[in-house]
């Protein structure tokens, strides 16, 4: 079951998140709902990332499969090129840089749309209708976890604490 | 689409979404006639489809005309959306906030238009797709080695790339819309939100997404007006084949980007009542911009034009004196007016610096601008080498038809947009950095 809590300040959420954490809730556990981006202080609700890494990879990817494409075809395609090399890099070279940028652009917004989770809704879990200007923080309890998850958001500060 | 409740977020939400609701009269007494125009332009279009490329004034030795202007002219525009919006980004400028889609989608339709123009060209446009690389029996290849290929590469990419960057910080603000909107906009609205919630991994995908893009997107940028300059500085014509050909359209295109912003922004600001939103302060940060832009333009037209002069070869020289004094002086000198006396009086006197100036200053920039490519393109090409092969260039009735409907496209699409989407991001505007505990 999923509880949920509305905050006015991004403060009294992260206080809330560090005591649900600090009491065993783990982030997957934690979603924080908002109608703007929120940034809490490192280490109170951090999520990795790979996306440079992937972004990189794909660029570097794009690159080398352009060079061997344009190389594989300038050969099989011979042009007449006045003895001038079928194949250059100094020619080809903006067609590799603006492929490879390809590659780089086109796997960012794959990657967010993989990472954001737009294409892979796992669980069916209620997302919560949020007015702009608040915070609202959704905790997935287990067994018998509600009341004391209860008790530690409205600590924290929650305006309206209600089950989802 | 109205909220009751008072809420500083709710306001700028109820703000910013008034102009997406109904139709004025003012709205369409501008619509008809620019969609009119787009027409005829379109019409005109068809002629020269039909009737071939001759209909065009282009004809030896001056073989690239109007259609090469605004192809230059418009790929420059574009630089609006991408540097300003990039480079604001990156350094977190803070005042960015209302100016960055309005930039953004500047670029998108400046792009799509710029990119029509190499097909418009073509003439037998319809094979246009012989450019791409694909398997055929005919054993035809694209040359990968010519400058056309370059250009259908960059731009490609950087219309790919303009669009997401456009559409990546559209996905919360459409989202919230399709809560509240109805009938065939919920619809639209739906599925261009791709389900957004607002959860934190949706938002830091977006901000890393975000910062990733304006990286890419201005090593793009850069790289596609260097490219649109290498098409003329590859070929070794007359003041054309500058090594500074690079840097030199890199540099004009953001500066008539920046103009085209300010014209933009001043438009929406008027007509959608965004004063509140665009205040004096971001026309004052964007009119330094456009003067430091003057002066870099104004540095590089210099240095182009006194290496030349200084040079004295006698072809260069040729095209230089039809420029200075001859037969395209009176667009040569427009253009030092337009491009850098107007902005260094009206926007370098801290006491003229205003919306209205920076208003004037921007379309007489674009003005300039566009003389600009017309300058660089056509007296070079009038004036080859063989003095025998002299000819010039006076554009028909279709060219200049074509040439009019893109300004008047350019404006159908963009108050199109602004209709359908907020033209200022609502998410950017952090009310929790600002509202007190209730």
């Amino acid at each position: 079951m999923y509880l949920k809590a509305e905050f006015r300040e991004k403060e009294t959420a992260a206080r809330a998140i560090l005591e649900l954490k600090a009491n065993g809730f783990g982030p997957d556990a934690l979603d924080v709902f908002s109608n703007e981006p929120v940034e809490f202080a490192d280490g109170v609700l951090d999520r990795s990332s790979r996306m440079s890494l992937v972004v990189v990879a794909s660029a570097l990817t794009c690159c080398v499969l352009t060079i061997l494409f344009v190389r594989y075809t300038q050969y099989n395609y011979p042009l007449v090129t006045g003895g001038m090399p079928l194949f250059s890099f100094w020619s080809t070279g903006v067609v590799f840089y603006e492929l490879t940028m390809l590659g780089a652009i086109l796997s960012s917004f794959a990657w967010f749309l993989w990472e954001s989770g737009l294409v892979r809704r796992r669980t069916p879990a209620p997302v919560p209708d949020v007015e702009p200007g608040v915070i609202c923080l959704r905790v997935r309890c287990g067994e018998g976890q509600e009341d004391s998850a209860g008790r530690q958001l409205q600590q924290a500060g929650a305006t309206g604490v209600q089950k989802l | 689409m109205d909220d009751p409740v008072d809420n500083p977020a709710l306001d700028t939400r109820r703000d910013l979404w008034q102009p997406l609701q109904g139709v004025s009269w003012r709205y369409l007494a501008v619509l008809l006639p620019l969609s009119l125009i787009t027409l005829w332009g379109l019409t005109a279009w068809g002629y020269q489809l039909n009737r071939g490329i001759g209909v065009a004034g282009i004809r030896r030795p001056v073989f690239w005309g109007f259609y090469l202007v605004n192809f230059v002219f418009w790929i420059g525009i574009s630089h609006a959306g991408t540097l300003i919006s990039a480079i604001l980004r990156l350094t977190e400028a803070e005042w960015r906030k209302p100016v960055t889609r309005a930039a953004e989608a500047i670029t998108v339709f400046a792009l799509m238009i710029g990119g029509m123009f190499p097909i418009v060209h073509l003439g037998r446009a319809w094979i246009f797709y012989w450019l791409f690389p694909y398997p055929n029996s005919r054993l035809l290849w694209p040359n990968f080695r010519s400058p056309l290929l370059w250009d259908l590469t960059a731009i490609s990419t950087y219309l790919i790339g303009s669009s997401i960057f456009l559409f990546l910080p559209l996905i919360p603000d459409v989202a919230q819309l399709a809560r509240h909107a109805t009938g065939w906009r919920r619809w639209l609205y739906r599925r261009l939100g791709l389900g957004w919630t607002g959860s934190d991994r949706e938002w830091h995908a977006l901000e890393r997404a975000m910062k990733l893009m304006a990286g890419i997107i201005l090593a793009v940028a850069v790289s596609v007006h260097t490219v649109v300059a290498w098409d003329f500085a590859m070929a070794i014509a007359p003041m054309w084949h500058s090594t500074i050909f690079g840097p030199y359209f890199v540099a004009g295109a953001i500066f008539s980007g920046i103009a085209a912003l300010i014209v933009a922004m001043a438009v929406i600001r008027k007509t959608m009542r965004l004063e509140k939103y665009l205040t004096p302060h971001h026309f004052n940060n964007l009119a330094k911009l456009l003067l430091l832009m003057s002066l870099l333009w104004t540095y590089f037209t210099v240095s182009e034009n006194l290496t030349v002069w200084y040079g004295n070869e006698p072809r260069e020289m040729m095209v230089f004196g039809a420029r200075a004094r001859g037969t395209f002086a009176p667009y040569f000198w427009t253009m030092v007016v337009c491009n850098f006396f107007v902005p260094f009086v009206l926007l370098g006197i801290r006491k003229l610096r205003s919306i209205k100036t920076a208003l004037i200053a921007s379309i007489t920039v674009l003005i300039g601008m566009w003389l600009e490519r017309y300058i660089i393109i056509v007296p070079t090409l009038s004036r080859p080498r063989l003095a025998a092969a002299w000819g010039s260039y006076s554009p028909t009735w279709v060219e200049i038809s074509i040439t009019v409907a893109t300004f008047a496209t350019m404006v159908v699409l963009y108050l199109s947009f602004a209709k359908l989407f907020p033209i200022i991001s609502i998410w950017e505007f952090k009310s929790h950095d600002r509202v007190p505990e209730s």
